[in-house]
């Protein structure tokens, strides 16, 4: 078996895990939700680990993205397919623009920028009748083409499991090209990375368009799965959670963000559990959610600063050579 | 090919450069020396576009430079080799110079998403420019290494290595030499001399005196933001005005 077949079968292992678990499900709600977020941090990852920037408001280009399929399809009549499409369209596009003046801005500035446009998404949906202003946009049509309706949870399993390869598959050909190493560079040294021609603005621009496209299509395929969009169901806290899965799974590495939203998904789980007991008063689960962020934010930064796929990873390689280094030795001994 | 007129930069009321007028000729290395705070790391950033000049023009091969973003002035064929480290953090050595090949290169990211034929190859053009670049400063062996990771030395050289990988027709070196040992200085030197040997043109800012003295084809002497000198290495030497800016201590020790 050549190498790169051997570095394919942890990946095909994980993909068949992926693949099986929503069989075993009955309720595939939090399983579509998890991969999708994977999407959105995988997205964000790109964003903030390997163009070094900060972004607060994913959310936001998530809810636009649901924005787009609820108003296109029930208001205009768009058919489903065009409006799934449309959806991570409108929220790159949507982020190259604001990105032009945001983008000027670094560090705590940059991050409260997108704060605020979170916020002002937020506000927008709350208050705006086309835009499903108190009650939210109700009716969302079935996924489909013409009369071919696709309905079901697995259907939204697979389609999210695939979206997610997809998002990795690009994502890594990007990072490992010409215009993914002018990412990594800015991140590195804007003044030298302009030197060796990488166009600095554009190309944070371009990563940022492409965070939020991956956002926009999450919130699309949401929208068809809920099926309603209101200002309720994307919450502002959606954005913290991403970048806490981000930051956990390990910013700079694309598992980092599976394995973050992964760890998160579960954990928001448990202590969903936890408050759901009979008795228990309907806040707690909220306010555990917020301590729980905290507390393991508070945990990484302090002790695993670069995440749990980076420094996993490297201590399993470490042992890996060491185990190498051993059988050799052992080798040699026999042969003494 | 690189001229300079009546160039001026200011920081709150203080010029850092004023009225400087410099010409390097193709095929030529220029040195650039003075004392502390003579602004000479100024005029290497107005040349590579990090600063905005206040008044005054630059042309570079028959081209305005100074409303021109610094990624394009790459594009032209302006490298640079900073003064600080300035490594891409995160990214091993080959990456590093891999980068310095982004001017000389076209495909993008929707090319690369999709790996589309034409990318691939441009890439291995990439990675082979790199390789060649990386023997070129002896760091062959280190090329899979994180470059953050390697002494300053070595650093300066992947900085240099990053700057040939875009085929540059003028290499701007912002003290090269600033903080290497004295072998390291011997091997940068040899390295500068080689490649102004093979045609490339050079403008070299540095402060060890003795080393641009014996480098230079040409000595630009900046004090106070201005130039006071400009000469042959002989008459830079003997010139009043450098050896009073100078104390006379430098340049007579570059001397003997």
């Amino acid at each position: 078996m050549n190498p790169s077949m051997k570095r394919a079968i942890p990946t095909a292992v994980v993909a068949l895990i992926a693949i099986l678990i929503p069989l075993f499900l009955n309720d595939k709600t939090v399983y579509v939700q998890t991969v999708l977020s994977a999407v959105v941090v995988v997205g964000l990852s790109l964003f903030m680990g390997y163009a070094g920037q900060a972004s607060l408001g994913q959310g936001a280009f998530v809810a636009v993205g649901a924005l787009t399929v609820a108003v296109s399809t029930v208001s205009f009549n768009v058919p489903p397919l065009i409006a799934l499409i449309a959806a991570p369209v409108t929220s790159a596009g949507l982020a190259y623009v604001l990105g032009l003046p945001l983008l000027r801005l670094r560090g705590h500035y940059l991050a409260f920028g997108t704060l605020a446009v979170l916020l002002l998404v937020g506000a927008l949906m709350g208050g705006v009748p086309i835009l499903g202003g108190g009650a939210g946009i109700v009716g969302i049509p079935s996924l489909g083409i013409g009369s071919l309706v696709v309905t079901g949870q697995l259907f939204f399993a697979y389609l999210a499991l695939a979206v997610l390869a997809v998002t990795m598959v690009v994502s890594r050909n990007v990072i490992s090209s010409r215009f993914g190493r002018g990412v990594r560079a800015v991140a590195g040294s804007e003044s030298a990375a302009a030197s060796s021609g990488v166009p600095v603005l554009r190309t944070k621009l371009a990563v940022f368009a492409l965070a939020g496209g991956c956002a926009g299509l999450v919130g699309g395929i949401t929208a068809f799965f809920i099926p309603y969009v209101s200002a309720e169901s994307f919450p502002p806290s959606m954005s913290f959670t991403y970048v806490i899965m981000a930051v956990i799974g390990g910013l700079g590495t694309l598992w980092g963000g599976v394995v973050g939203a992964v760890v998160v998904s579960v954990l928001v789980q448990a202590l969903n559990t936890i408050s759901n007991i009979p008795g228990t008063p309907p806040i707690v689960g909220l306010i555990l959610q917020y301590a729980a962020y905290a507390i393991i934010l508070i945990l990484f930064l302090l002790y695993m600063p670069r995440g749990l796929w980076p420094t996993v990873g490297d201590a399993v390689k470490r042992r890996l050579a060491k185990r190498v280094k051993r059988s050799q030795t052992d080798y040699s001994d026999q042969h003494a | 090919m690189l001229s300079i007129t009546a160039l001026s930069r200011s920081y709150g009321g203080v010029f850092a450069v004023r009225d400087v007028s410099l010409v390097v000729g193709q095929g030529e290395l220029r040195g650039i020396i003075g004392p502390n705070g003579a602004g000479k790391s100024t005029l290497m950033n107005l040349i590579s576009g990090q600063t905005q000049p206040l008044r005054g023009s630059i042309h570079f091969d028959g081209a305005r430079l100074e409303r021109i973003p610094t990624h394009r002035r790459a594009r032209l064929g302006i490298a640079i080799v900073f003064q600080g480290a300035r490594l891409f953090r995160g990214m091993t050595v080959l990456e590093n110079v891999m980068v310095g090949a982004t001017s000389i290169t076209q495909s993008g990211a929707f090319a690369a998403a999709l790996r589309l034929p034409a990318q691939r190859r441009e890439e291995h053009h990439i990675r082979e420019r790199a390789v060649a670049a990386l023997a070129r400063v002896g760091l062959s062996d280190w090329a899979d290494r994180p470059a953050d990771s390697l002494p300053l030395g070595q650093q300066r050289r992947v900085q240099v290595a990053r700057a040939l990988a875009g085929a540059p027709k003028l290499l701007l070196l912002d003290e090269p030499a600033s903080g290497l040992r004295a072998a390291e200085r011997r091997d940068l030197s040899d390295l500068i001399a080689q490649l102004h040997g093979e045609g490339m043109t050079i403008v070299l800012i540095e402060h060890d005196v003795a080393m641009v003295m014996k480098l230079a084809t040409r000595i630009a002497v900046l004090d106070l933001g201005q130039v006071i000198a400009d000469g042959t290495p002989e008459e830079v030497r003997s010139n009043q005005r450098v050896i009073d800016a100078y104390l006379g201590t430098e340049v007579s020790r570059a001397h003997s």
